[in-house]
């Protein structure tokens, strides 16, 4: 067994346990995107950053992929932790607002705006649909090409694969469009998830049973076509 | 090649290649790296060849192919040895003239190399050139001595016997303890002692456990080559040190990964190791030592992140280069999940060296802590490019100035950026730094593999951030989100401040996000992605201020703020290349209209400006001549009407508001002649008995003709303007008598005319004169102050006009200049200087007067003691130190002290004065710390342009104006881009450029003792012809007028101030 601190909570865990594990084992809520309980550790998307070690030595990590070490001191949200965390949720909303899931981050970290560029992507390289389909439905259909801007996720040369059997696994993981905000029309929305769960827009005539974080909501932004 | 078994037969084997042959003459050495042979190496060695077979001289000299040397500014060049004399930048017909002197052992002396700007000196030897005096080549030395696919050429210079030593003693933990106490630390950048990697390496997992050595060679930052040119220059260097660290970890297999763009090192490699292996030196039982070794190539595909070790190793199993999280780190889990120890090229290229010369003789190079030498790819704007090898330790001054030359653009050097993408700045005011990890690391910046990238005042740090920025945008692999989105708007937040969209929340925002990015990022490139932006804000915030607040790249870089770069130059922003179209389109009118909008004092400047648009102008750039842009206007001036711009005067009503303006120089008279055509009644101040100021006071009449500056005066002069001489501030007027007495604002600009005083014993004696007064005299008064015997102390301008002067009075017999530095370091306009050298003024550089000489109260002479050059100073230059018992009096009988000027700040009482003891006044608004008080030209900034003054005098009549009306002082910054269109010229298209034109001047002969206008107007044809050399970079901002068919738009005024 590893003994360890999580904010100042002694807890003893099995060789291999990761910090996100200990973390969640002893109730200190760490947001993650791009983990899932059995797929593989990926790292991506950065949310579940804590702060470990001491003085100048101190630093952040993501406690998805980081092993407990014997007597780490471990914070989840120290200041600077809040502080990226919060950063890095108001650089997804600005790549991705019409996410459900983006959204409900902001709103329980307090994140009210973002100002960078809007920007309207459907895919935030998390990787779980990948993971999901190499690991759990053993399809290996899809994958990432390119890199940095360039990276996208597709089947190989965009040809039809014969390797997808259509499960929807890739879909049902993902953050970013399985609870796709349905901008103003919930007719239009790709499942219409989130109109049964929390959905957005209380300003809206069709909303008023719904309500939304953001201030002005920029899901309710984007230009109808 | 027979496989050797044993210890003792290799040593055999190396004795018996060490012979030397009976009778060797002498060596011709080419570098023929890659660089060698872009430049043209290849084509020098076939000349080589077959100038030797054709004199069949095969037997009498030999040659060298050689890898990278290192010098490659100098390319292709050839060492003879012995002798090592370097013959640079060869072309093919010089080289038969150099193979007949070699075997004659005679040396072509004009051929020799010769540092550019002082041609005079020759340098015999390779050893003697300043490049590489001050470096200490152990590694890249060794380039130059041996043929890289020649293992015998390694074997003979002592190469493997590190290897040699490791397999006597046998024994893993020795090595590791060896590198240990050599405190080799990781040259790829980050500095991880090599020796604790080696023991953890080792020490990890059970025995027999395969595992792995692996030669980091994918080097991928912009402008660093140093792995590259280990590699194809000495490949069993590399090889021998990964046999040892692959002995000492308890590796059988080594892997160098190397980029497939580098094909001569892979070709290089794959030769070395088939030698070796031919040879014994690597695969199984080495030697008959037991250990068994070897080595393949991967080669990468090029992505920059593949330089990071775990996406290293995803790219050598096959998949794609991505890093993943550490740990476990790869000396617990690296390559197919086996412990692997990833090493730098140049860390492993001096395991050898540390084996052959003793780890403690090696600890001894370099600082504590940081020990060894470090190779810097030393490039950009410097003079001698090329790779540097340098003990730790060693100040960025040395690298740059000594080593490098320094600036190959005339310009000062500004900053060197360090450490490729992920490096930082550093500003030549820290160039006394020493080299090392930590202080780098302390600075903000890191050694990174030793990109060294030399940047001079024309480098815009936003543009250098912005560019490194999106070489990190493009190569983030895009896995961790942090990384792939941070550097993306980053980018967008960067480019948003060279286009003067951004405001100082982005500025919060970017500073916000590049910490966040340092810290939240999972590998290498992530981490350190930030420090160009957080770097060039430490240091170069002004700069980032300057786009964001007020619209201006201040170093003429970034497009959209930026416009035409010769208006952009501009203090007064003259539409300079508008005037030069015009006058490729004999539109002479039209350019003098374009000039005197923007300038009231045309005639003077196309005569003394010191024209900072030529020194921006593009067709200057990469190796051209700028645009003559200031003959030019003088030929405008002298051709034109000046009737041709007719400023509106209004009339200036009983109640029109009062300004008063105290000076009567260019910035004085801006100022009043702007406010009188806004309706104002301006009364002007003058101390002097003449309007002018230093143009008239300072400037010799050679220079600017009295007539013109009379006439440029007058027509600057109205109804609503009241001149009144000899009045001067604090003896017959008051600030405060002057708001007293009804006037509404006051402009202060009484120049800078006390001359700076020389600090030393006798000064006060009959004959010796401050600069400034002995100008006034003779050009107010034509009192001739200065006889006999004249020395003039100092280097700036007005040191030179004062030696100019006296050489023109009847009772001179001879006139020196004294100056502290050295002649290349004299503020004063190249030009001037030579114009005096021309008319027989001598100048002793490098002297520093101790004390006046009096006989009788009069000067004698002055005690002068010699400088040497010392330590490098804040500004680049190196510091002139007093040699001891160099003492030396020099007969004088007139001397001269023109050291500089200064303000004279008494008169001044009641407003507020600067740290440097100027005027103090708001840099954007001119108002001083006295509400309706404004000051402006060398009073506030110290001696300055004329040009300069004239902006301030045009920034101090808006700044008064929008006083008067009562609003905001402050004007919105807004970019001045071009924004008339003038087509551009009709003439024969295929017209050749022609080559800058040179202005007639008067011969020495007929300029000698008087003051007619040395410098002569260019003709029409000239004019012509130069101004069609402009490139018209205002035309990628202005378009044709659709409406009149775009010819017309040339005749349209615009309306600019």
């Amino acid at each position: 067994m590893i003994n360890l601190t999580i904010n100042g909570l002694n807890v003893s865990v099995e060789k291999g346990t990761t910090l996100l594990e200990a973390a969640h084992f002893l109730g200190f809520p760490v947001p993650t995107l791009c983990h899932m309980e059995g797929l593989s550790p990926y790292g991506a998307c950065r949310l579940c950053v804590v702060e470990i070690g001491e003085g100048p030595r101190a630093r952040l990590v993501s406690s998805c992929t980081y092993p407990a070490e014997e007597g780490l001191k471990v914070r989840t949200a120290s200041e600077r932790v809040v502080k990226a965390r919060r950063m890095i949720i108001e650089l997804l909303l600005a790549s991705c607002p019409q996410s459900k899931v983006i959204q409900d981050l902001a709103s329980a970290h307090g994140v009210m705006r973002q100002r960078f560029k809007q920007e309207y992507e459907t895919c935030i390289l998390c990787g779980l649909c990948v993971r999901m389909c190499e690991e759990q439905m053993m399809a290996k259909a899809i994958g990432f090409r390119g890199r940095g801007e360039k990276r996208s996720i597709g089947t190989p040369f965009d040809a039809v694969s014969g390797q997808c059997r259509q499960c929807g696994g890739c879909i049902y993981v993902c953050p970013a469009c399985t609870l796709r905000c349905t901008y103003t029309e919930p007719e239009k929305a790709v499942c219409g998830a989130c109109a049964n769960l929390q959905p957005p827009c209380i300003e809206k005539d069709r909303f008023h049973d719904m309500m939304c974080y953001m201030d002005p909501c920029v899901a309710c932004e984007i230009k109808k076509d | 090649m027979e496989r050797l078994t044993t210890l003792r037969a290799f040593r055999d084997f190396r004795k018996r290649i060490a012979e030397p042959p009976p009778e060797s003459g002498p060596t011709l050495v080419i570098c023929a790296g890659t660089g060698g042979q872009a430049s043209g190496s290849n084509d020098i060695l076939r000349v080589i060849k077959r100038t030797i077979v054709e004199k069949g001289l095969s037997a009498r000299i030999s040659i060298r192919v050689t890898g990278c040397q290192g010098f490659c500014e100098m390319d292709p060049f050839i060492v003879v040895e012995p002798g090592a004399r370097l013959y640079p930048k060869l072309h093919m017909e010089d080289v038969p003239r150099i193979i007949d002197a070699a075997v004659r052992g005679e040396v072509v002396e004009e051929l020799l190399y010769r540092s550019r700007g002082e041609e005079s000196i020759r340098y015999d030897s390779q050893g003697e050139i300043p490049f590489f005096k001050h470096q200490k080549r152990l590694i890249l030395g060794r380039n130059a001595k041996i043929d890289p696919i020649r293992i015998f050429d390694y074997i003979k210079k002592g190469g493997y016997s590190g290897l040699e030593k490791v397999l006597e003693r046998n024994e893993p933990a020795w090595i590791v303890e060896e590198v240990l106490a050599s405190g080799l630390r990781g040259r790829g950048g980050g500095g991880f002692p090599t020796g604790r990697k080696w023991k953890l390496a080792k020490a990890s997992s059970a025995p027999g456990t395969q595992k792995y050595f692996i030669c980091n060679a994918d080097e991928g930052d912009p402008g660093a080559y140093m792995d590259r040119s280990l590699l194809e220059g000495n490949p069993h260097g590399i090889i021998e040190g990964m046999a040892i660290g692959g002995i000492a970890i308890g590796a059988t297999r080594g892997i160098v990964y190397v980029r497939t763009e580098y094909p001569l090192a892979i070709k290089h490699t794959l030769i070395a190791l088939r030698q070796a292996r031919e040879l014994g030196l690597l695969g199984e039982n080495i030697l008959g030592s037991g250990r068994s070794f070897d080595i393949e190539i991967v080669r990468g595909a090029g992505a920059f992140v593949c330089g990071e070790e775990t996406a290293l190793i995803a790219s050598i199993e096959g998949r794609p280069g991505e890093p993943r999280q550490r740990p476990p780190y790869p000396i617990e889990k690296g390559l197919w999940g086996r412990p692997t120890c990833i090493n730098n090229v140049e860390t492993i290229a001096n395991v050898p060296l540390i084996f052959a010369m003793g780890s403690g003789e090696y600890a001894k190079i370099g600082v504590p802590g940081n020990s060894g030498t470090k190779i810097f790819s030393l490039v950009g704007k410097v003079m001698n490019t090329g790779l540097v090898e340098v003990p730790m330790g060693t100040t960025i001054h040395q690298i740059v100035h000594e080593i490098g030359g320094g600036s190959n653009t005339g310009l000062r050097v500004k900053a060197v950026q360090t450490g490729g993408p992920s490096g930082g700045c550093i500003p030549a005011d820290r160039f006394d730094m020493p080299i090392d990890y930590d202080t780098l690391t302390a600075a903000g910046s890191i050694m990174g593999s030793g990109g060294m990238i030399v940047m001079d005042e024309n480098t815009c740090m936003v543009d250098v951030a912005k560019y490194f920025m999106a070489f990190l945008k493009d190569e983030s692999c895009g896995k961790c989100f942090t990384c792939r989105k941070g550097t993306q708007r980053m980018h967008e937040i960067l480019d948003d401040i060279t286009k003067g969209k951004a405001s100082l929340d982005d500025l919060a925002l970017l500073e916000e996000l590049a910490l966040v990015v340092k810290d939240t990022t999972m590998c290498g490139l992530g981490q350190t992605a930030s420090n160009p932006i957080l770097s060039t804000l430490r240091y170069f915030r002004e700069e980032y201020l300057e786009h964001i607040l007020h619209k201006r790249c201040p170093a003429g870089v970034c497009k959209e703020l930026v416009g035409a770069p010769c208006q952009n130059a501009c203090p007064v922003g003259t539409e300079a290349w508008r005037y030069v179209a015009h006058i490729a389109r004999k539109e002479y009118d039209e350019a003098y209209r374009v000039i005197r909008e923007a300038n009231p004092f045309p005639s003077a400047c196309a005569r003394v400006c010191h024209h900072p648009c030529e020194s921006f102008c593009r067709a200057g750039k990469s190796g051209g001549e700028p645009v003559a842009i200031r003959a030019l206007k003088r030929f405008v001036t002298d051709t034109a009407d000046p009737g041709a711009f007719q400023a509106k005067v209004p009339k200036a009503y009983k109640d029109a508001p009062k300004v008063a303006v105290i000076g009567a120089g260019p910035s004085g008279l801006t100022a009043a002649h702007l406010l009188s055509l806004t309706g104002c009644r301006v009364t002007i101040h003058e101390a002097e008995s003449k309007p002018g100021g230093m143009l008239i006071c300072g400037i010799p009449a050679y220079r600017l003709p009295r007539e013109v500056l009379a006439r440029e005066i007058a027509s600057l002069m109205n109804e609503n303007i009241d001149v009144i001489l000899g009045s001067a501030l604090g003896r017959d007027i008051s600030v405060d008598g002057l708001l007293n007495d009804g006037f509404d604002a006051v402009y202060v600009a009484i120049g800078s005319h006390q001359s700076r005083r020389l600090q030393i014993e006798g000064e006060d004696a009959k004959g010796v004169l401050p600069g400034i007064r002995f100008l006034k005299a003779f050009n107010l008064e034509g009192e001739e102050l200065a006889a006999g015997r004249v020395g003039v102390i100092g280097g700036g301008n007005s040191a030179v006009d004062a030696a100019r002067v006296a050489l023109r009075q009847n009772k001179v017999e001879r006139v020196t200049i004294f100056y502290r530095r050295t002649i290349a370091e004299m503020p004063a306009y190249r030009e001037e200087i030579e114009a005096a050298l021309e008319e027989g003024i001598e100048i002793v550089p490098l002297v520093s007067p101790l004390a006046v000489v009096v006989r009788n109260g009069k000067v004698a002479g002055v005690r002068f003691a010699r400088n040497a050059l010392g330590d490098y100073d804040q500004s680049g230059r190196k510091r002139p130190v007093p040699v001891e018992g160099s003492e030396f009096e020099e007969e004088i009988d007139t001397l001269i002290a023109a050291i500089g000027e200064q303000p004279g700040t008494s008169c001044l009482s009641g407003l507020g004065l600067s740290k440097s003891g100027t005027l103090a006044a708001d840099r954007r608004t001119l108002a001083t710390d006295r509400p309706g008080v404004f000051a402006g030209g060398d009073v506030v900034t110290g001696s300055k342009t004329v040009i300069e003054a004239i902006a301030a005098g045009k920034k101090a009549a808006r700044a008064i104006r929008r006083y008067l009306d009562g609003e905001p002082l402050e004007e919105p910054a807004t970019a001045v881009l071009p924004g008339v269109f003038i087509p551009a010229h009709e003439g024969a298209k295929d017209e050749e450029p022609a080559a800058r034109v040179r202005p007639p001047a008067l011969s020495v002969k007929e300029r000698a003792f008087c003051f007619d206008e040395v410098d002569r107007c260019i003709g029409e044809q000239e004019a012509i012809h130069e101004a069609r050399r402009c490139l018209r970079c205002d035309l990628e901002f202005t378009q044709p007028d659709a409406e009149h068919g775009g010819a017309a738009a040339a005749g349209t005024k615009g309306n600019r101030a």
